[in-house]
């Protein structure tokens, strides 16, 4: 029980990272950033084909894996910062309809998609281990290195994270600008800076969880379609909540792996949706959540 | 000349299809992730039948677009009341749901693999037949009071409401329809193909229709239908391997957003042509109220 | 029977700690034009919205002619006969003109999906109905020959003739206006105010509106209610209230 809780939580984790990517965005344009999941195949991809062209042979075991992560989430940042420029950027200026957003960021998210196929064709790719295949024992139960490994990793992402928002001026400019973009603009705040930086850093993490499913799962083009669990993670713990994503997404982690062991895999999806549908309706803003009415 | 036929039959049964995401986001501005759920539903229910009840195509038909429009109902209650974020959230669950449950279910569906030996009852007639039927229900229920307080909602519920419009009903109403006329689209390619795999009708579909309504213009039906004609024949025309032509799809909608918002038809319809001519006949001049 | 009677009492709505409307009651008598004014803030619109139903009152009622509105649904409540404009114009921009207004006969529109969906003659002749009407409206507002134009594309002014003539085609009892003078230009205010009286003549609603342009405040009230920080401060003939030091005071403040 106790290793389904910590695999659960192993897993959460993962999905975290992907919440948290897709709630900063949500946070300051009030959209769902669906690119998000276009942005991680890609850059699971980009991480493997450093692997293979200039890290293989060089150095090998955790500082590989650094190598590959910090890769990886540069990746993303640079992605999703050209994301926000071709597909946003105008919008922003235009005052465009929420609408717009959603369609250009699936658009980007499937051409993301579909550059990886073609690059990568169908095949299957994956990443090599990184980490011993030892496991270890604690409390009688064991663990394998690399889920302990992707539980520390992504709570010190999220540290960061936090870190970054909470206490320096550019986070200070990110939840100003969450706020109102245009009183924030008048406050001297560069809004196209911000909007870029908030990008950048959900990027970044979603080029970290890349990585970690591109381990969990083996590479595969629609490894992005896995960004639905960040939505799915974030509506739980209510759209707009950093924190909210995150605890959405470990309990996310945990019911899921609880769930594959009660009803299998196959119905697995089902089961959550339904979960999913019934939670929405008792409880629309999400644990921790804030649902803004409209005024007249 | 066979090629060409299978082409047009199969841009008529997207067409259809498109016209029921038109409806739902379009008129009512719901962003739905699921459509091509009830595509399956339609086809699968209506092909289970005739395989394995031997029901007559009709009725099967009419069970498959029932069956469509029973699951609209189920996943449309719920969701009309929730914010527009999670629409498309739920029915992606939705979409991806049905999809789990027929590959789970192999022995009624036939799994992953496939329901194969469908009869083949449909063919290019009667698909030009059900799209023109479609365009013309569609376009009366646009024009209709069902229409006008459905594109009133979607610019602003809040004053929509205020103008005494039940909003929630009208997104059950449109969104049942628009499942119904999908389901259909459904039947129509199960006895086509002859041939349904649930890998066919995933989210991917739904986006697809959603970007084909939007390239045409949401205001517009007849962009709408435009955009899918030209989307869908074209590169099979051109035989596009599917990935580059999902590329340049997104390459044209990107430009399209940043260009010409609008999309290509605007709010442009086809019966403005022979529209301003009658409007001219009926009024006669000296009517209406002094103030 | 009394027609138009809207009997708004002790209604308070709070949000989070801040109380924005504090057991305010005012009474609309059949025909009667009443203004809420109050400085910025003082939670009129938020009076408005109590009243139509965007928000639930915490307590307090709101009754029409013996109805109670307070708890029903917003679109009930507009069924019910309450017509309403809003401060920042929100005019349907997916329809043009002439639909805007038709959206007013849609609800109760006596055609069904069927006859919609097969262009029966009986929704055919319904939706022309529905267009006279509108015209109707329109040419009574002085929105005449503009019925194919996107509302959006229409010169402020019009833009909120528009809404009056919206608001006006449900043939509401009371009809709530908010801040309807809010950018127009002297002349258009002077316009308005005739419009305004011309209609109140001819239809003999009840009208409540909210604004902060004394000549349209002196010039249409019947009776005013002032708000000061969601609680009423004072009421009574325009005149009265006018000279009223507390209520000048809330306006300007306090005199050093």
């Amino acid at each position: 029980m106790l290793q389904n809780i910590f695999f659960g939580l192993s897993l959460g984790a993962v999905y975290s990272l992907i919440a948290v990517g897709f709630a900063l965005v949500f946070n300051i344009l009030k959209f769902s950033n669906f690119s998000h999941g276009g942005v991680m195949s890609f850059t699971a991809y980009a991480g493997y084909f450093a692997y293979i062209k200039f890290f293989d042979g060089k150095v090998s075991g955790s500082l590989m894996f650094i190598a590959i992560v910090s890769t990886a989430a540069a990746v993303g940042a640079i992605t999703a910062v050209a994301i926000e420029r071709v597909g946003f950027r105008r919008l922003r200026r235009n005052n465009a309809p929420v609408i717009y957003y959603f369609i250009s960021s699936i658009t980007l998210g499937i051409l993301l998609e579909n550059i990886v196929t073609i690059f990568a064709s169908s095949n299957f790719y994956s990443y090599p281990m990184f980490f011993s295949a030892n496991n270890i024992t604690l409390f009688g139960t064991t663990f394998s290195v690399a889920d302990v490994v992707t539980l520390l990793f992504s709570s010190c992402a999220l540290i960061v994270l936090l870190f970054v928002l909470y206490r320096s001026k550019l986070g200070l400019g990110v939840r100003t600008v969450s706020f109102d973009v245009n009183t924030a603009s008048l406050m001297g705040i560069d809004a196209n800076r911000v909007v870029m930086a908030t990008f950048a850093m959900s990027g970044a993490l979603g080029g970290i969880s890349g990585v970690f499913l591109g381990m969990n799962y083996s590479l595969y083009p629609q490894l992005g379609q896995l960004v639905v669990k960040g939505f799915i993670a974030s509506v739980i713990g209510g759209l707009g909540s950093i924190t909210g994503a995150v605890i959405g997404a470990l309990l996310l982690g945990i019911v899921e792996v609880a769930l594959i062991g009660v009803v299998g895999s196959g119905w697995m999806p089902a089961c959550v949706f339904v979960i999913m549908l019934v939670f929405l309706l008792l409880r629309p803003r999400g644990i921790a959540g804030v649902i803004v009415q409209e005024k007249a | 000349m066979d090629y060409i036929y299978s082409i047009l039959t199969l841009t008529g049964i997207t067409m259809i299809g498109v016209m029921g995401t038109y409806m739902v986001t379009g008129l009512t501005g719901q962003f739905s992730f699921g459509q091509a759920a009830f595509m399956a539903v339609g086809g699968y229910v209506s092909a289970m039948l005739a395989l394995k009840f031997n029901v007559p195509f009709v009725f099967a038909a009419l069970a498959g677009a029932a069956a469509a429009t029973l699951s609209g109902l189920l996943v449309g209650l719920p969701t009309v009341r929730l914010r527009r974020d999670y629409i498309s959230l739920v029915t992606f669950g939705f979409g991806e749901a049905i999809i789990s449950v027929l590959n789970n279910s192999a022995q009624l569906t036939g799994g992953a693999e496939g329901l194969v030996g469908i009869p083949k009852r449909v063919d290019l007639p009667l698909v030009a037949i059900s799209v023109a039927c479609c365009i013309f229900v569609v376009a009366c229920y646009k024009n209709s009071k069902y229409g006008r307080q459905c594109l009133a909602l979607r610019t602003d519920e809040l004053a929509a409401r205020s103008m005494g419009i039940d909003v929630n009903r009208l997104k059950l109403v449109t969104f049942l329809f628009a499942s119904a006329i999908t389901g259909y689209a459904g039947v129509l390619y199960a006895f086509y193909a002859q041939y349904l795999e649930p890998g066919y009708f995933n989210w991917t579909i739904s986006a697809e229709w959603l970007i084909i309504v939007f390239v045409g213009g949401i205001n517009s039906l007849t962009g709408a239908l435009v955009s899918a004609a030209i989307l869908t024949s074209l590169p099979e025309m051109l035989r596009f391997a599917s990935a580059w032509r999902i590329i340049i799809y997104c390459v044209i909608v990107l430009l399209i957003i940043n260009f010409r918002p609008n999309g290509i038809f605007g709010d442009w319809e086809i019966n403005r042509l022979w529209k301003k001519k009658n409007n001219e006949k009926q009024r006669t001049p000296g009517k209406g109220a002094q103030a | 029977m009394s027609s138009g009677l809207l009997d708004v009492s002790g209604i308070s709505k709070a949000f989070g700690g801040v109380h924005a409307v504090d057991e305010f009651s005012f009474t609309a008598n059949p025909g009667e034009i009443v203004g809420i004014i109050g400085p910025n803030g003082a939670g009129k619109t938020t009076v408005f919205n109590l009243v139509t139903g965007v928000y639930v009152p915490d307590r307090g009622s709101v009754v029409l002619d013996g109805v109670t509105l307070s708890g029903k649904r917003q679109d009930e409540i507009a069924r019910q006969g309450i017509g309403r404009t809003f401060q920042n114009i929100r005019l349907f921009k997916g329809l043009n003109v002439i639909e805007n207004v038709m959206t007013a006969s849609d609800p109760s529109a006596p055609y069904d999906f069927l006859s919609a969906i097969l262009a029966l003659p009986k929704k055919r002749a319904a939706d022309r109905a529905a267009a006279e009407k509108a015209r109707d409206y329109l040419s009574l507002v002085g929105l005449s020959g503009i019925e194919e134009a996107r509302p959006e594309a229409l010169p402020y002014g019009l833009q909120r003739k528009l809404e009056l003539a919206r608001a006006l085609a449900l043939q509401p009892k009371v009809i709530l206006l908010d801040e309807p003078a809010a950018g127009l230009n002297p002349s258009e205010v002077r316009d308005f105010i005739d419009l305004v009286l011309r209609l109140h003549e001819r239809f003999n609603f009840t009208i409540v509106f909210i604004e902060h342009r004394m000549e349209v405040v002196m010039n249409l009230s019947h009776k005013l209610y002032v708000l000061s920080f969601g609680k009423l401060l004072a009421s009574g003939e325009p005149e009265t209230v006018r000279r009223n030091p507390e209520v000048i005071e809330a306006y300007i403040g306090e005199e050093d």
